[in-house]
């Protein structure tokens, strides 16, 4: 299990460099880092599900997939028309 | 045996994933930034479910739900990055043409 733990742990230190970007960065370039923060998020709580042995957690990644997705589109619509 | 190939899947995700926010930080456009967070939305995610599927069995619970992750995110990242890409154009020219003969002049 300490395997999961330390890749979640990467990986949540992988996001913060996105985070700081998002805020700096022109709007489209920031959807993209937030497509990729969203993929990030969900790998993190499918390792963190793993890691703690807790079944329902998985859930938490299956909808994380399913919200970042509908998320980034909706931005993305939003970008190209309207902001 | 299974747990060093548990290790060395786990590293490939990570650092597809850490490669990802690389090259989003050092590319200078949007789209060469959408361009290289392919890996990440591949490699990452077939990888990591794949050290859970051999950690936990493929018909399990577990097992299952991270095989089904790993299939989202494969199939609607590369619809994300049309839609992100599309934008980012329409932004960038105004409207969205139609590239269609080789003899149009070149856009500069």
């Amino acid at each position: 299990m300490t395997a999961y733990f330390a890749a979640a742990t990467a990986l949540l230190a992988g996001l913060a460099p996105l985070i700081v970007f998002s805020v700096r960065a022109s709007p489209a370039d920031g959807l993209v880092a937030l497509n990729l923060g969203g993929t990030i998020a969900t790998l993190v709580l499918l390792l963190l599900a793993e890691a703690t042995q807790r079944q329902p957690f998985f859930d938490l990644a299956v909808v994380s997939a399913v919200l970042s997705f509908a998320g980034g589109l909706a931005y993305a619509r939003f970008l190209e028309r309207w902001l | 045996m299974s747990d060093a190939i548990v290790w060395v899947l786990l590293s490939i995700g990570v650092a597809a994933q850490l490669s990802g926010v690389l090259g989003i930080l050092v590319a200078r456009s949007v789209f060469d930034r959408l361009h290289l967070t392919g890996p990440a939305s591949i490699f990452g995610p077939s990888c990591l479910a794949l050290a859970v599927v051999i950690d936990e069995g493929p018909f399990s619970q577990a097992g299952l739900k991270s095989l089904l992750v790993a299939l989202l995110l494969l199939t609607l990242s590369p619809v994300l990055v049309h839609a992100t890409a599309r934008a980012a154009y329409v932004r960038e020219h105004g409207r969205l043409e139609r590239l269609s003969h080789a003899t149009e002049e070149p856009r500069p």
